[in-house]
């Protein structure tokens, strides 16, 4: 009896351990970059990650080691760079090339900006986010409150993108704004409120002319409005996620716990839950575990379909669910598509899921009457989610010699044609021989005759 | 011979006699070969035409059947032609049946490979 509750004291206990590991689907190592004389001050940021299994290692802002890329291998599964004022980053590792590299490896990275320019601000402008100018933070006197215009309160609306998943209190924010460009790879995530602008502080020198004329000038060099992000995400077309702060005051354990103007308290520490969840690739990451294509009433895999034939093309497709740290079959994409192309899509055409077995989508369709080498491709990509890709090459040859109906009825008076044209050719040549030999007998009698 | 044809009101009838009359019999043997391949290439194109042209292999190795054979006998026939001895000095009766005959082994050969 005894040992029974031991044992499932240990399974229990084991249980627990499983619930807590990081539940990333690329990896639980997190290089954070911070001074570490303010690395105190996003405890609350930092252990919440440590809780939810992350296995972070600190570098100081100022120095060379440990390296972000080893031997051309990340030495980290995700890279969070706290150190927005450093004017340079520990030296010659952190530079937008090796960010660039990072994300090109898989690794994802949290950046966080300041007023101060940096060397990571002109790599926002990589990522399609064009910044203020230099010591222009954004600015807000609404709504109305004791604490300076820079501190700004931001009202998260519910679905405003697909990486917040529930109800989020307003959030406290201090920080630069980004243009977002026209990348369609970028993924907003908190846009500035609608009354808020980018400029210097009245009382440090700056004043509201600047924001006139920029408006005289139909916006030219204006940086206002909600059309500007505060957090903005980031998906390369490799699969790697970068976010881009406006500040990283955002995180400290200041804001995560300062009650907003009403006396409630902020959003800041879901926000920044949500924030690194998506990035470290907890939420929103699909793929696809294989893709099968074969005849109708069919199970074998072909390389070879004839033109016109009748194919079955089914993908399993696998969503990553963070909280039980494993894949599962995901039926709910509804827009899935397969294209079947030789340099353009012949065939376009929906993948639906196949009711009853889950994870399971399968289309079928006839192949068009064209030969060549074709391609099964899927290529599913949202703003937020992991993209799909799927290139299965397979040949469409016409039917082989053997493939036609012969002796077609239709045919009959061809066939007697050519049958009667070569049996005429026959009795021309005998006879036409025949006549040779008579005639050269003719000839002889002739001869004698003479 | 110019003297036993009548003097004609109808020119097709004097050209049919005048054929009847100037051309010997081999001649006249090849061109009924030559009539007969023209009627059949002409019921095989009639019916790709009205009926079907389905399939399309059988009836272009049919109708070309007929088409070469023509050329090839129409060849013979200038060959053998008494009246062409000066053009074709080289090529005695006997070689210009037997360039015929070739050819027309190597046709058939083609069409019944396409024909099915």
């Amino acid at each position: 009896m005894f040992s029974i509750r031991r044992f499932c004291l240990l399974a229990l206990s084991l249980a627990h351990v499983w619930s807590v590991t990081a539940k990333s689907s690329t990896g639980d190592s997190v290089l954070v970059v911070v001074d570490p004389k303010r690395q105190a001050q996003y405890s609350q940021f930092l252990d919440g990650l440590k809780d939810r299994g992350y296995d972070i290692t600190f570098r100081s802002s100022k120095a060379e080691k440990p390296l972000l890329i080893e031997d051309d291998v990340p030495n980290y599964a995700h890279v969070i760079l706290l150190a927005p004022e450093s004017k340079n980053l520990g030296g010659k590792d952190i530079t937008p090339q090796n960010i660039v590299e990072l994300l090109n490896l898989k690794t994802n990275v949290i950046v966080t900006l300041s007023p101060a320019q940096t060397s990571l601000s002109s790599l926002a402008s990589e990522f399609s986010l064009i910044l203020p100018p230099p010591a222009s933070p954004l600015i807000s006197y609404f709504p109305k409150r004791d604490e300076s215009p820079t501190l700004i309160p931001i009202s998260v609306p519910d679905k405003s993108s697909p990486v917040l998943t529930k109800h989020i209190a307003p959030v406290w924010f201090s920080g630069i704004p980004q243009a977002l460009g026209n990348s369609p790879l970028i993924v907003p995530i908190l846009k500035a409120p609608a009354e808020s602008f980018a400029g210097e502080l009245l009382t440090q020198g700056g004043s509201a002319e600047s924001l006139v004329d920029a408006a005289d000038k139909g916006g030219e060099g204006l940086w206002a409005g909600s059309s500007l992000g505060v957090v903005t995400g980031f998906q390369t077309a490799s699969g790697g996620r970068i976010t881009w702060l406006g500040g990283a005051d955002m995180l400290t354990d200041e804001l995560f716990q300062k009650s907003l103007p009403d006396g409630s308290k902020p959003g800041n520490a879901d926000l920044a839950r949500d924030i690194t969840a998506w990035t470290f690739q907890e939420e929103l990451v699909l793929r696809i575990d294989q893709v099968n294509h074969h005849i109708v009433n069919t199970t074998i895999s072909k390389e070879l379909y004839t033109i016109n034939d009748n194919i079955v093309f089914s993908a399993d497709i696998s969503k990553w669910n963070p909280s039980e740290n494993k894949w599962e079959a995901c039926s709910g994409l509804k827009d899935l598509q397969l294209e079947f192309t030789m340099l353009d899509p012949f065939i376009r055409t929906a993948l639906p899921p196949v009711p009853g077995s889950p994870g399971k989508y399968s289309v079928s369709f006839r192949a068009p009457d064209r030969h060549g080498v074709f391609k099964f491709v899927i290529d599913y990509k949202r703003r937020g989610w992991s993209f799909l890709h799927s290139s299965t090459t397979v040949a469409v040859v016409p039917p082989r010699h053997d493939g036609y109906p012969r002796f077609l009825s239709a045919a009959w008076p061809y066939y007697a044609g050519a049958i009667s044209t070569s049996i005429a050719f026959f009795l021309f040549s005998a006879l036409w021989l025949a006549g040779d030999a008579r005639d050269s007998r003719k000839g002889q009698k002739g001869a004698k005759a003479q | 011979m110019s003297s036993k044809s009548q003097p004609s009101s109808n020119p097709m009838a004097s050209l049919w006699n005048s054929y009847n009359d100037q051309t010997s019999n081999r001649l006249k043997f090849i061109d009924s070969f030559l009539v007969y391949l023209m009627l059949s290439g002409i019921v095989q194109f009639a019916y790709c035409v009205l009926v079907t042209s389905f399939p399309y292999n059988a009836f272009l190795s049919g109708f070309s059947s007929t088409v070469g054979q023509f050329v090839l006998a129409a060849s013979l026939r200038s060959q053998v032609n008494p009246a062409n001895k000066d053009e074709f000095k080289e090529v005695s009766p006997e070689r210009a049946f037997a360039d015929f005959a070739l050819g027309s082994i190597v046709l058939h050969f083609f069409v019944y490979n396409f024909l099915g």
